[in-house]
């Protein structure tokens, strides 16, 4: 059981590990991949802690908004004007820390 | 027609920090928190200093919430597989008045929001600010996303994390630059107490803070493991752009830095309890925004108070010290009926000679020293190599004598002792 | 005229020990979405009809805070029955049924369901007590004039049943019949001060039932097969091909098959060896 070897949990069960208070009516955070399309870097993808950047066969990006941690990384990292648009969720909702 | 006499945008250590000193000053305040309870947006790399609460909170170590006291310190570099660790202890660390200790921030900023509404602020969670109001240039209160949100006050204290927004649209924050942000992830793993006692050396409530450089592949940046009561968190700062130039995704490197044999004895055969993540202003005080506007200060990570000078990481501290400056600056002002960017002065010459800005001036040189080239890669793949040279037993050979083992160690990972020498007086210098 | 809602506190990040199922409670409470629902209803019709509104739910002291977030929205009394620990349904309802008919509640709303595995029970006891109309399961849920109501209820096989109920009556919704407005700033902060009126529940003070379950481990990440060919890759993926140990099947008695099963696994390594037996005198 305590072999360092023994495989990490998925990032599935990552995730599962967080709270998320989801607001359904509303994404905080809104990709225009139309920008995206033309952008050779895609630091999102490998920056987001919580994955949530995901390349598309038509050469955009998918993302979801419910995991998010609001941290702020992708709109840092992202060097196309426009592409993300970034607020916070409304107040009571999104990532609720419990054991940080 | 103002609601309060201060309006503090965000219930972490900054905001309650302020929040508390208005409202002992006996100024009514509003404490604006966006998510459900105080701290539950926040989460830090592990350790509280509490000497910054002895004035506020005289016997603070009786009443926070501690999940352990920081008595066993250690600075850790890796390189592959070889660790060399400069390990300090000291038990009366562990007594009061105590020094650092380890807590979950949802805990910590719940305890310090609630002395804030003890004093008479009155708190108002699940309400994100999405706006500053502003009158011929001066803000006189914010927006929130609640029906009839707005909220005026003669004075607003923005600790509103280290996005800022209000800073940014108050247009005190012009340089958001990725290089001068990292991004801590982290994960809190179950272990049980006697697990933790016996793995970390330590007993009772005695607690570790290891840093660790090295650890991060070819992304600069550093690693840490806390301890706490029952589990263990351990987690990465990584610099941003070099994260967003590709190669490994955060969870990866923290993957290898658990696999890593001088850490995996400590932190494997637990579940993980949670994940976490949150961007670091990093950059210190050549990043910091204008702290002062008219009718508006800016406090905590929101100012970039958080202090990464690589033996040094701290923040909790900072942004407590940076809040109740804020706070204090702010009741004087209002008693004078004058919240003018000149009468709000007053707080950055507080932070000037306190330890806030004094320290952050001082060490202004180190963040950047601690993510450069010769500190990331150099420093530890030599302290290694020097080390294993130093003690590996190579009978019936000679001992090749010290100055040619660091001397050979350092050719072989191409750090030039002009480099060195130099990198090293700038580190004289920037850590004085 | 008044509007009842009931809803059921649940805590919402329970610590369980997995070994023992030792449930540490947290602080966090919350009701579900059916809960939240049945709030947002009785305030339309406390509105429409000029009524007072009123929440009651059946917890201890720490829901306090979550029940002025209601008073916030614009619930005009809140009241708690002090219980703490986990009374059972019927127990529920009639503490619910003696404080509503005390309150002169003519119209009661529940959730259907709340978030601890509900299974809706409540409601049809409270209204058993009160002997008022009863009709569960809301989808929709209208007005016809003060104190009655136009429903429409789910039915198996997608048949929707329209009921029209007149006061008195309690009835239970879907979360998905409205959506609990967000509190105003002004009233959000007036919230803190709002009395919550306390019942006194003598002797309802009862621990919660644990059940444990086997513990799931979470998912973890393996490597991909390296096969270059498809079929290679699935082999090595169903592990056909590799050598194994047969699975051995035998019928025992359950005595010895458990016997065996612990033999097999300390031959395996995940039991520790057999402490050797205490010599014993005589």
């Amino acid at each position: 059981m305590t072999d360092s070897t023994y495989p990490e949990i998925s990032f599935e069960a990552r995730m599962a590990t967080v709270e998320f208070r989801v607001d359904a009516d509303r994404a905080h955070i809104t990709v225009d991949d139309t920008v995206c399309r033309d952008c050779t870097t895609r630091g999102c993808i490998t920056a987001c802690p919580a994955n949530l950047f995901v390349p598309t066969a038509a050469g955009g990006i998918l993302f979801n908004y419910e995991q998010c941690f609001e941290c702020g990384t992708c709109y840092l990292v992202c060097n196309e004007e426009g592409a993300i648009s970034w607020t916070y969720p409304e107040g009571g909702h999104g990532v609720v820390f419990h054991r940080s | 027609m103002s609601d309060f006499d201060a309006i503090v945008v965000g219930a972490g250590p900054a905001g309650s920090a302020a929040a508390l000193e208005l409202a002992r000053a006996g100024r009514s305040v509003c404490l604006l928190e966006r998510g459900p309870t105080p701290g539950s947006k926040n989460m830090y790399g592990g350790v509280v200093y509490g000497r910054i609460l002895d004035t506020l909170v005289p016997g603070w170590w009786e009443q926070m919430p501690v999940q352990r006291w920081v008595t066993r310190r250690s600075t850790m570099l890796i390189h592959d597989d070889r660790a060399l660790t400069v390990d300090f202890r000291h038990p009366g660390w562990g007594a009061a008045p105590f020094n650092g200790a380890t807590t979950f921030r949802p805990d910590f900023d719940a305890w310090l929001a609630g002395l804030a509404v003890d004093a008479g602020a009155s708190l108002v969670c699940s309400t994100t600010a999405t706006g500053l109001i502003r009158e011929g240039g001066r803000v006189v209160g914010v927006r929130t996303d609640r029906p009839d949100g707005d909220l005026r006050a003669p004075v607003v204290i923005a600790c509103d994390g280290v996005n800022s927004f209000l800073a940014k649209e108050a247009g005190m924050y012009p340089h958001t630059d990725a290089a001068n942000f990292t991004v801590g992830v982290k994960e809190t793993i179950s272990l049980p107490r006697e697990v933790i006692d016996e793995r970390f050396g330590v007993r009772g409530e005695e607690g570790v803070d290891i840093e660790i450089l090295g650890c991060t592949g070819d992304v600069p940046g550093g690693g840490f493991v806390y301890t706490n009561a029952t589990s263990v968190a351990v987690g990465l700062v990584l610099s941003l752009p070099a994260l967003a130039a590709g190669g490994d995704r955060p969870e990866e490197l923290l993957r290898r830095l658990k696999a890593h044999p001088a850490i995996a004895p400590l932190v494997e055969g637990g579940e993980v309890l949670e994940y976490s993540a949150h961007v670091i202003p990093e950059a210190g005080y050549e990043m910091m925004p204008e702290l002062v506007g008219d009718g508006i200060l800016v406090a905590g990570d929101a100012a970039a108070m958080c202090l990464a000078a690589g033996i040094w990481l701290e923040g909790v501290n900072f942004a407590i010290g940076s809040g109740a400056a804020a706070g204090r600056a702010a009741a004087q002002c209002i008693a004078r009926n004058d919240t003018s960017a000149a009468a709000l002065a007053a707080y950055r010459r507080a932070l000037e000679s306190s330890f806030v800005l004094a320290d952050h001036r001082k060490l202004r040189a180190a963040p950047h020293l601690v993510m450069g080239d010769l500190a990331q890669r150099g420093l530890p793949a030599v302290a290694c190599g020097v080390m294993e040279d130093l003690f590996t037993v190579r009978n019936p050979e000679p001992k090749p004598g010290v100055r040619r083992i660091v001397r050979t160690q350092m050719r072989r990972h191409g750090v030039r002792a002009r480099d060195a020498v130099r990198e090293g007086l700038r580190a004289l210098r920037a850590f004085g | 005229m008044i509007v009842a809602a009931c809803v059921k506190l649940v805590d919402l990040r329970p610590g369980v020990d997995r070994l023992t199922g030792a449930v540490t409670p947290s602080t966090t409470l919350g009701c579900s979405a059916a809960d939240r629902a049945a709030v947002e209803l009785a305030l339309q019709l406390a509105d429409s009809w000029s009524a007072e509104s009123v929440v009651v739910c059946c917890g201890p002291d720490r829901a306090d805070p979550v029940l002025r977030e209601f008073a916030a929205a614009g619930v005009d009394r809140l009241v708690r029955i002090d219980a703490t620990g986990a009374p059972d349904s019927a127990d529920v309802a009639g503490l619910l049924a003696t404080t509503l008919a005390g309150l002169g509640a003519d119209v009661v709303v529940c959730g259907d369901h709340s978030l601890d595995r509900g299974s809706g029970s409540v409601p049809a006891f409270v209204a058993g007590a009160l002997g008022a109309a009863q009709a569960l399961g809301l989808v929709e849920v209208g007005t016809e004039g003060p104190g009655t109501l136009r429903a429409t209820r789910r039915l198996d096989g997608g048949r929707r049943e329209r009921l029209v109920v007149d006061a008195p009556s309690v009835v239970s919704v879907e979360g998905s019949v409205a959506e609990l407005r967000r509190a105003s700033l002004a009233a959000t902060l007036r919230a803190g001060d709002v009395p919550v009126e306390v019942v006194a529940a003598p002797g309802l003070v009862v621990p919660p039932t644990v059940t444990t379950r086997p513990w799931v481990p979470p998912t973890r990440v393996q490597p991909p097969p390296q096969g270059t060919a498809a079929l290679e890759r699935v082999v090595e993926l169903t592990g056909a091909m590799v050598e194994r140990t047969p699975p051995r099947t035998v019928e025992l008695p359950p005595d010895r098959a458990a016997a065996l099963i612990v033999e097999q696994l300390r031959a395996w390594g995940y039991l520790e060896a057999v402490p050797s037996e205490p010599a014993t005198d005589g």
